[in-house]
């Protein structure tokens, strides 16, 4: 009797557990639709500098722009292709190019602001690509 | 003198000292170090006193040297671009396993499940009391007295490592090639005794993150970035006492 209890109870926490997972990975796939909202994968400039970083997922899912609203008129489709331009500096946003078509302050925040949003540096791009950067895990603790 | 006199003279002993007597000189005694204890370990100053000391940028023309190198950072703009890692590791030959200059990584959250990160340079404070320099046990590292750069002598130091363990700011490595702990030193040796006016990292920065001069000269830029009025001016780890000398703003 007492062994059958047992594994009633642990039956019921292992099938909350499943249930409960399973709920969250179906909100993280299934909401997010590529075609209609860009490569989930983010993409990762690092010139001129390293690293800058554009999510797909936080412009159009969350934002409610469309493709149109930046290709093929502000980035052309293929990925970071736009770190290959000259123009494709912080100067060149600032006066409406690029990013700062939309950030200028009125429609999103300007891009002369808020710095660390993108930039995520050679340690978050590193943490990206896998695993934390080798460098970063020994700064820490000398 | 003879034995017999001698032997009529009172005795000088603790046996004649009355326990009155004992308790006086114990109460002179605690009172002295009370007095001491009152004044400095508990610190029971007046605040009028004290407030000459509170701020960590010093007042103009308290800067004890000259020139006075110092470095400011604009904490907020750094991008951990890691441009001025890799100019320190070229200029100063730092091997991989070391640095002189790094970037330490702060989140804090913000509303919305969000989060900021704040990038933070790094490098040694050249502090105007360097708890590095006193523990050295062979004065392989002292604090330079015209520029007040704390420099080392690798060909005197015996690798103990003390310096490391007493630096309030990990500033200093151990370099295997020589033998001899290694640091940051403004690039004295590699560009300022060279006739330039910046260090390798302050050059190599795109976003102007770090800004480096001279104190002492009211006039530099350094010296008017913090003492620009509405600035807040802090340093890192003010608790020590070893009054650093990189300053940083997020103006």
């Amino acid at each position: 009797m007492k062994k059958i209890l047992l594994f009633m109870v642990l039956g019921a926490f292992l099938l909350t557990g499943a249930i409960l997972s399973a709920e969250e990975k179906k909100a993280a796939d299934t909401d997010y639709d590529e075609d209609t909202y860009g490569p989930e994968a983010p993409i990762v400039w690092t010139k001129p500098v390293e690293s800058v970083v554009f999510q797909h997922k936080t412009h159009t899912m969350d934002a409610g722009l469309d493709c149109d609203s930046c290709h093929d008129d502000i980035f052309v489709m293929e990925a970071g292709a736009a770190q290959e331009n000259e123009d494709f500096t912080m100067a060149s946003l600032y006066e409406g190019n690029y990013c700062g078509s939309c950030h200028d302050g009125s429609t999103a925040f300007a891009s002369d602001t808020r710095c660390t949003t993108c930039h995520i540096g050679v340690r978050g791009h590193a943490r990206m690509i896998g695993g934390d950067s080798k460098e970063g895990g020994e700064e820490g603790h000398h | 003198m003879k034995i017999d006199e001698l032997e009529q003279l009172e005795s000088e002993d603790l046996s004649t000292i009355t326990s009155t007597e004992r308790r006086k000189f114990l109460k002179m005694g605690l009172a002295i170090t009370g007095l001491y204890l009152g004044g400095s370990v508990l610190s029971l100053t007046t605040v009028r006193s004290a407030h000459a000391s509170s701020g960590v940028v010093p007042e103009p023309g308290q800067y004890p040297y000259n020139p006075h190198y110092s470095m400011v950072i604009r904490e907020k703009l750094c991008i951990d671009c890691e441009r001025c890692k890799a100019a320190c590791v070229e200029t100063n030959s730092v091997p991989e396993y070391g640095f002189r200059t790094t970037i330490l990584e702060r989140r804090r959250a913000l509303t919305a499940g969000e989060h900021e990160t704040t990038f933070m340079p790094v490098l040694c404070n050249h502090c105007n009391r360097p708890p590095c320099v006193r523990v050295c046990p062979t004065t392989a590292t002292w604090k330079d007295k015209e520029t007040g750069i704390v420099v080392m002598n690798p060909s005197r130091c015996i690798g103990c490592k003390t310096c490391m363990t007493a630096c309030p700011y990990n500033a200093r490595y151990f370099k295997e090639e020589i033998r001899a702990v290694d640091k940051c030193n403004f690039c004295y040796d590699t560009r300022l005794s060279k006739g330039k006016k910046d260090t390798a990292c302050v050059e190599a920065c795109p976003a102007d993150v770090r800004i480096f001069g001279n104190l002492a000269d009211t006039e530099s830029r350094v010296f008017k970035l913090i003492h620009a009025p509405d600035t807040m001016v802090w340093v890192l780890r003010p608790e020590t006492g070893a009054l650093p000398n990189v300053y940083y703003i997020n103006a």
